[in-house]
């Protein structure tokens, strides 16, 4: 089948953290979507994807992309002009949110908490979620996770972090010796390690849990 | 970009609709047998005589067919998820028929077994055709204890499709040795 390709405009290009961005997009008329689900921008030779941030009634699309170092992707992304237009195909992946009677806990690293953002912003409510980030400035929209989590979780593994108010460590070592014994629905995005990591800390300590997984670069 | 996280390393794997089973588990194995299954067919793609032009249009067609199978089984039929799934509908047990049909208006008539066997890539059909079945009988297994009157109507569709889709194979083998001029091989009890 023949993916749609549409065409957007950019409209805004905002400071989220050091390494990272949100871009807003012209949302095409005809393009619909579910939280957690990807777009695929598109240039001549390359083609990335990232999940949308916004709810799906929102005018506007928003993408959080973190800067790869050595990276002529995401480095034309940062330095696009307002009105620059973008070709992207989507939706794409299954990581939507399923509401079941079991407890709902999100674990992201970095921007992939792309995905909880617009789950949140679409009325997902009474979720644990864990942040994992370096630095507490990477806690792009906490905010929003602070008015709509029903337990929220910043993560920090560097050593700047001496508040009182964060967890400090990675999401591991909080969902090894700090989540509640229990049956629940985890939702994984991030890097690979930390999905590797975390599976196997359900398989052993939370089991009869569901699992679903978004690997984030 | 990396394929892999290693969360499998351990023997167990996620289904699609996020239960943590073994790597043993009959669902798993019955997806996995429409895998290879698959795989089979691209190899089987891949040696077509060059007068099969169409045959390998009909061999993408499944192998997305199959795809789309590998998802259903995936997914644990009461679960949410099922809800994401596209139907998998009666219309392409229709498209293996016809093709069925119009390949055998050129084969004679069978007098008796033959021997898998003839052109290479009638051998690979051959080879298809019983790696289906495997796939048929496990799929079966699964819906007898998933409770087979409690399935959506998908996985009825998808059992109709494996069980036509060794026929299309049988056939298909046969019709690789008519376009190739190789005589079947035949069981000479």
């Amino acid at each position: 089948m023949k993916q749609q390709i549409y065409t957007c405009e950019l409209q805004q290009s905002t400071r989220l953290s050091a390494g990272t961005f949100e871009l807003a997009l012209s949302r095409p008329r005809d393009f619909t979507f579910q939280p957690g689900q990807r777009i695929r921008l598109l240039d001549r030779y390359r083609e990335r994807d990232y999940s949308l941030v916004n709810a799906p009634a929102d005018s506007s699309l928003r993408l959080c992309i973190r800067r790869v170092p050595a990276g002529s992707f995401t480095a034309s992304l940062h330095a696009a002009a307002t009105g620059s237009r973008f070709q992207f195909s989507g939706p794409h992946g299954y990581f939507v949110f399923r509401s079941t009677s079991r407890p709902a806990v999100f674990v992201a690293t970095g921007t992939g908490i792309a995905p909880f953002a617009s789950m949140a912003r679409a009325k997902t409510r009474g979720f644990t979620l864990l942040h994992g980030v370096k630095s507490p400035d990477d806690l792009y929209y906490a905010d929003l996770f602070h008015a709509t989590a029903g337990t929220y979780v910043p993560c920090i593994s560097g050593k700047a972090s001496t508040a009182a108010r964060w967890f400090h460590g990675r999401v591991t070592g909080y969902v090894e010796k700090e989540l509640p014994p229990g049956t629940y629905d985890f939702y994984l995005c991030g890097r690979t390690e930390m999905i590797r990591d975390v599976t196997w800390l359900i398989d052993e300590h939370f089991p009869d849990s569901n699992v679903y997984s978004e690997i984030f670069f | 970009m990396k394929i892999y996280t290693g969360g499998g390393d351990r023997g167990k794997t996620g289904l699609f609709s996020g239960e943590r089973v073994a790597k043993s588990h009959l669902q798993v194995e019955a997806y996995g047998d429409v895998d290879e299954l698959n795989s089979t067919i691209g190899s089987l793609a891949a040696v077509l005589p060059t007068k099969g032009a169409d045959i390998g249009e009909q061999l993408r067609l499944i192998q997305s067919d199959l795809l789309h199978i590998g998802a259903w089984l995936a997914t644990t039929p009461t679960a949410q998820p099922t809800a994401l799934l596209e139907e998998f509908a009666a219309d392409r047990v229709g498209f293996l028929e016809n093709t069925i049909d119009r390949m055998e208006e050129n084969l004679h008539p069978l007098s008796g077994f033959i021997l898998p066997g003839g052109h290479v890539s009638s051998a690979a059909a051959h080879v298809s055709r019983t790696v289906c079945r495997r796939a048929e009988r496990r799929v079966v297994a699964l819906m007898e204890q998933l409770g087979s009157e409690q399935l959506p109507e998908s996985w009825q569709q998808v059992l109709r499709y494996l069980n036509r889709l060794s026929d299309y194979l049988f056939v298909l083998a046969r019709y690789c040795n008519h376009l190739t001029g190789v005589d079947e091989p035949l069981w000479k009890s």
